[in-house]
């Protein structure tokens, strides 16, 4: 497997400068500090931008910290397809400009990708659970089965949640949440009050174990007018 | 017209099909298509370990344009990098033989392009295009 990524920064003489300018330079896309080609890519993507007024035009995410190793050797690739000259995208990461894309312009360059971490929580169940009792998190619903505590905990971890992903040991009592994205959560109240249960008896009580941080790599893009742009991107990555 | 042409290709064999994208932008003032970048600077410095330098400075001059900057890393042991800053904030790790090539709006002037190198002196070469830069007053 192998990536390789090549420029040529032409000029003709007389024209920049009074020489012809050539440079050309071709680079395997290897992991960071060795040869090894990294394996890993977002593909080629295409994403087209609007909004409903000038004023409400916001920027857009491609790529969060956590999509990629930290401190890796992950490259980005981004192109303005417009066509239209005053059109521009302005890419920050973590909110610090990079510079601004104009109609036809591209962009390759090297990624920090400094994650953050998730929020995490624990859910005890104790008291008295019975068979039909429901939890109910993130939108989604756990129903105990019987009246063992550990057994509805184990439901409770094998349920598929869109915004968290859960730890459990056989026989545990309590689950542990980590949000699938960084920062998140400061206090516990948000929390505790979307663990919503059924049963009149048992009780779901909710702790926040550890705050998380933010991501400080995020890669967003500002399209600088409200009427439709595209642009293409890409991420090779450890 | 000055005209600079930079081209980008990309080819891998990593997915199931073959991967083949292919850039190129012929570099423009900001917002016109009748008026090329026309003033550069360009360099090769060998950047010791143990100090973020400024490789280049942010200048009013150069806020919102459509500044250009390509660096490359020339060390050819990969496990040499820099540590590329843009106002304290780092953007990216550039490895031995690695390249870049970003647009730089130098959006204040505290926004100045830093370089940071590890393991060993890396030797980078760097171009930059822009459309007009403040100079420095001669102190004598």
């Amino acid at each position: 497997m192998a990536i390789t990524a090549a420029i040529t920064l032409t000029s003709g003489a007389n024209d920049l400068v009074t020489d012809a300018l050539a440079l050309s330079t071709s680079a395997s896309l290897t992991q960071a500090g060795n040869t090894t080609a990294i394996a890993n890519t977002s593909g080629l993507a295409r994403k087209t931008t609007s909004a409903a007024a000038a004023g409400n035009i916001q920027a857009v995410t491609l790529f969060r910290g956590e999509d990629a190793t930290a401190d890796g050797a992950n490259k980005v690739y981004i192109k303005n397809m417009s066509t239209i000259a005053a059109e521009y995208y302005t890419v920050h990461i973590d909110g610090e400009e990079l510079g601004r894309l104009y109609a036809g312009d591209w962009a390759f360059f090297p990624w920090r990708a400094h994650s953050g971490t998730g929020s995490t929580f624990t859910v005890t169940i104790a008291g008295s659970w019975v068979a039909g009792d429901t939890w109910e998190f993130d939108g989604v619903t756990a129903t105990a089965t019987n009246t063992t505590e550990s057994d509805f905990a184990a439901i409770i971890d094998a349920t598929n949640y869109p915004n968290w992903t859960t730890d459990h040991a056989a026989g545990e009592t309590t689950v542990t949440f980590t949000n699938r994205r960084a920062g998140g959560l400061t206090q516990s109240v948000p929390v505790t009050a979307d663990g919503t249960k059924s049963s009149s008896s048992g009780t779901a009580a909710i702790t926040l174990a550890a705050i998380g941080t933010k991501a400080e790599s995020d890669i967003t893009v500002r399209p600088s007018v409200h009427t439709t742009m595209t642009m293409e991107y890409m991420l090779f990555h450890e | 017209m000055a005209t600079t042409t930079a081209a980008v290709t990309l080819t891998s064999d990593l997915l199931s099909g073959s991967l083949s994208v292919t850039g190129t932008s012929t570099l423009m003032k900001a917002g016109t298509t009748a008026d090329g970048l026309d003033q550069m600077r360009m360099g090769i410095n060998e950047v010791p370990t143990g100090t973020s330098f400024d490789l280049l400075d942010a200048t009013t001059a150069g806020i919102d344009k459509a500044n250009k900057v390509y660096i490359a890393n020339l060390s050819t042991d990969t496990s040499y990098y820099v540590i590329i800053i843009i106002d304290d904030k780092t953007v990216g790790r550039l490895y031995g033989g690695d390249w870049m090539f970003i647009p730089w709006n130098m959006d204040d002037a505290t926004h100045d392009l830093e370089v940071t190198s590890y393991v060993g002196t890396n030797k980078i070469q760097w171009v930059k295009f822009h459309e007009g830069e403040t100079l420095g007053t001669s102190a004598d």
